[in-house]
């Protein structure tokens, strides 16, 4: 029981949200469970308006659930208050979204500096720091460019970048591929996989992009507010509603 | 993050040309007008700067400077007899036609001073000299009203022209001839006539018909008395108006008789109203260019607001963010306008028209205001980035 417990990143279990007026209201979430390991790539997916966005934000503590249980990495989330909620975000959590979310004013370095400034870290420590993932991720030369110089996949490895740079334990990626075309959408989905395996991380993927089922450990299929089911094997899905 | 925040400032060059213009228009309309509102009402009292003494006596009833009320000339024996007097010279102001030789006329400020002691005689002759006033029928005329009133000819170009009088020229005040025997430099006055200066009894002769002649009497306090004490004996001995000369607008006591002339002019006219609103716009249009400048630079800039918020910075750290933004863009649009109204100041002060004064006084004011319009427009921003939910990060 315990080693089973030691290996859950995220558990959220009876989840419930809603939102709009009493009279008017509409259910996000209902009696939603979910459970995430350390060190798999886990993806969500689910028809449009199943929940996905909203459970990934209570996942990320962006939203608080008006039921149920929220933990990651050990913290209860669902007890928190907003300061508390920010910086466990800003020590845990590294995101990667849809359309990228680049300042287009700062440079790629610039960009990928933003979690660690955030974290208090000394800029020049930010820079170096910045420096060695932008390598990482294959964009040496590019630190000082613009992201709106470079192409859509190229914008998303400085994502990437920004989301590893502070090395946090839960990877959030809305869908990450969605911008992208099928290639450069693959390619991204290897980075992710390479940088962010590691026994101690999780990664948390949401999904509308078949092309990427194959990068999962599992998949989690939701329907109507709630896991509906857990796979290994993107073989074993219905794709053809998602 | 503040490098960051200046660096997502300076990244977008066409947001912040514009938010510079709105700071610096708004702080050049509000120094400009405010050094020029000053520079009118520092002509206001410009008899107190050209005439020199340090104290002023004048009838009860004198308000302000130019409008002097005739004494009785046996005054003069009554402040001359209070204790802690040096000497007393009368003095005679008043405005009256001057026909020029071409037979225009202007209006000018004749000046009459005591021909034994010269006391309130102009500090600078740029021509002739003093003790020629006590010569037969001369005046001494201040060099912008020469040339104000200098013979109509043609230039070489063909084209109208005005010679500026000269030493040896002559007009006629009253129809009594006045033979200019010196150039002199002196400040400008709110009434727009020029200086004339002559002899105290002459004086008497040019504004014929005028029973009493003395405005006001200039006393020197004997060694170890202030003005301010003396103006005190005066009153209570004489029943008087005694007043102080200063002249320095932040340091002018309870007893100035510029002081009161500034203050009179701010209550009986509609100067202070007129470039106050001036003052005003300008402040308004700063907050409202530089306010939906900077919103629209928030706006633009929200979804990644909102994706910093996401990342784990809390309110007070975008706050700040937006605060060193707004700030360092007020800091470069009150540079830039403060150095184009000194820019435009010193091109005003080098014509001469319209007067200029810019105390520094009206330039950190200027400073607090264009920060407080940096501050309102940051705290739009702030207002407007709060209310974005972080979760608003992964709806696309």
């Amino acid at each position: 029981m315990s080693t089973l417990a030691n290996t859950i990143a995220v558990r959220a279990s009876g989840v419930d949200m809603f939102f709009g007026t009493p009279d008017n209201q509409v259910v996000a979430l209902k009696q939603a469970d979910f459970e995430a390991r350390r060190g798999e790539l886990i993806m969500l997916v689910g028809p449009s308006g199943c929940g996905k966005t909203t459970l990934l934000s209570v996942i990320a503590g962006t939203l608080t659930p008006q039921a149920g249980t929220v933990e990651v990495f050990g913290q209860r989330l669902d007890g928190l208050g907003q300061e508390a909620l920010t910086s466990f975000r800003r020590q845990h959590l590294g995101f990667v979204f849809q359309s990228f979310n680049l300042i287009p004013t700062l440079s790629v370095i610039e960009n990928v500096m933003v979690p660690l400034l955030i974290q208090g870290r000394p800029y020049d420590e930010a820079h170096d720091r910045s420096a060695a993932i932008i390598e990482k991720v294959g964009l040496k030369g590019r630190e000082e460019g613009r992201p709106n110089a470079l192409s859509g996949g190229q914008q998303q490895r400085v994502a990437i970048a920004r989301a590893l740079v502070h090395e946090p334990p839960l990877l959030i990626c809305d869908e990450p591929t969605s911008a992208l075309d099928k290639d450069t959408g693959g390619h991204i989905m290897e980075l992710v996989r390479d940088l962010s395996r590691s026994p101690e991380r999780c990664v948390v993927v949401v999904t509308h992009d078949h092309r990427i089922f194959r990068f999962a450990d599992r998949i989690a299929e939701m329907e109507d507010g709630r896991i509906s089911r857990v796979v290994d094997d993107p073989k074993l899905l219905d794709t053809a509603h998602l | 993050m503040y490098r960051l925040a200046l660096n997502m400032l300076f990244g977008d060059r066409a947001k912040l040309a514009m938010l510079l213009c709105g700071l610096a228009f708004s702080a050049l309309l509000m120094a400009q007008q405010s050094s020029v509102f000053f520079g009118i009402m520092s002509w206001t009292y410009t008899p107190m700067v050209n005439i020199r003494a340090q104290v002023w006596v004048s009838d009860p009833m004198v308000e302000q400077v130019n409008d002097a009320k005739p004494l009785r000339d046996t005054d003069l024996s009554r402040v001359r007899s209070v204790d802690g007097v040096a000497w007393a010279a009368p003095l005679h102001t008043s405005f009256v036609q001057a026909r020029m030789q071409d037979g225009n006329f202007k209006l000018i400020t004749l000046v009459g001073i005591d021909a034994d002691t010269f006391a309130g005689a102009p500090a600078v002759l740029t021509q002739g000299r003093i003790e020629d006033l006590r010569l037969p029928d001369t005046v001494i005329v201040d060099e912008w009203g020469a040339s104000l009133m200098g013979r109509m000819g043609v230039g070489p170009d063909g084209k109208p022209r005005s010679t500026p009088l000269k030493v040896g020229d002559t007009f006629e005040i009253n129809d009594i001839q006045a033979r200019i025997v010196g150039i002199c430099k002196v400040k400008r006055a709110f009434t727009g006539g020029p200086f004339v200066y002559t002899t105290y009894d002459r004086a008497k002769g040019y504004t014929l018909g005028a029973r009493r002649t003395l405005s006001f009497m200039l006393v020197e306090p004997q060694k170890g008395v202030t003005p301010t004490e003396l103006c005190g004996r005066i009153e209570r001995e004489t029943g008087l108006k005694a007043w102080t000369s200063d002249t320095v607008i932040w340091n002018w006591g309870e007893r100035s008789l510029a002081r009161n002339t500034f203050w009179w002019f701010w209550t009986n006219t509609g100067i202070p109203f007129s470039f106050g609103t001036a003052v005003l716009l300008g402040l308004f249009v700063g907050i409202a260019i530089s306010g939906q400048t900077f919103y629209s630079f928030v706006l633009e800039n929200l979804k990644y607001f909102a994706a910093i918020k996401a990342m784990g910075a809390g309110m007070g750290v975008i706050a700040r963010m937006l605060f060193v933004q707004a700030f360092t863009a007020g800091l470069i649009g009150f540079g830039l306008g403060a150095g184009m109204a000194q820019g435009i100041g010193r091109a005003m002060i080098e014509k001469g028209m319209p007067p200029f004064v810019m105390y520094p006084q009206i330039l950190w004011a200027t400073f607090v205001l264009v920060l407080g319009i940096s501050f309102v427009s940051a705290i739009i921003g702030i207002i407007k980035v709060s209310r974005v939910d972080a979760a608003s990060v992964f709806r696309g």
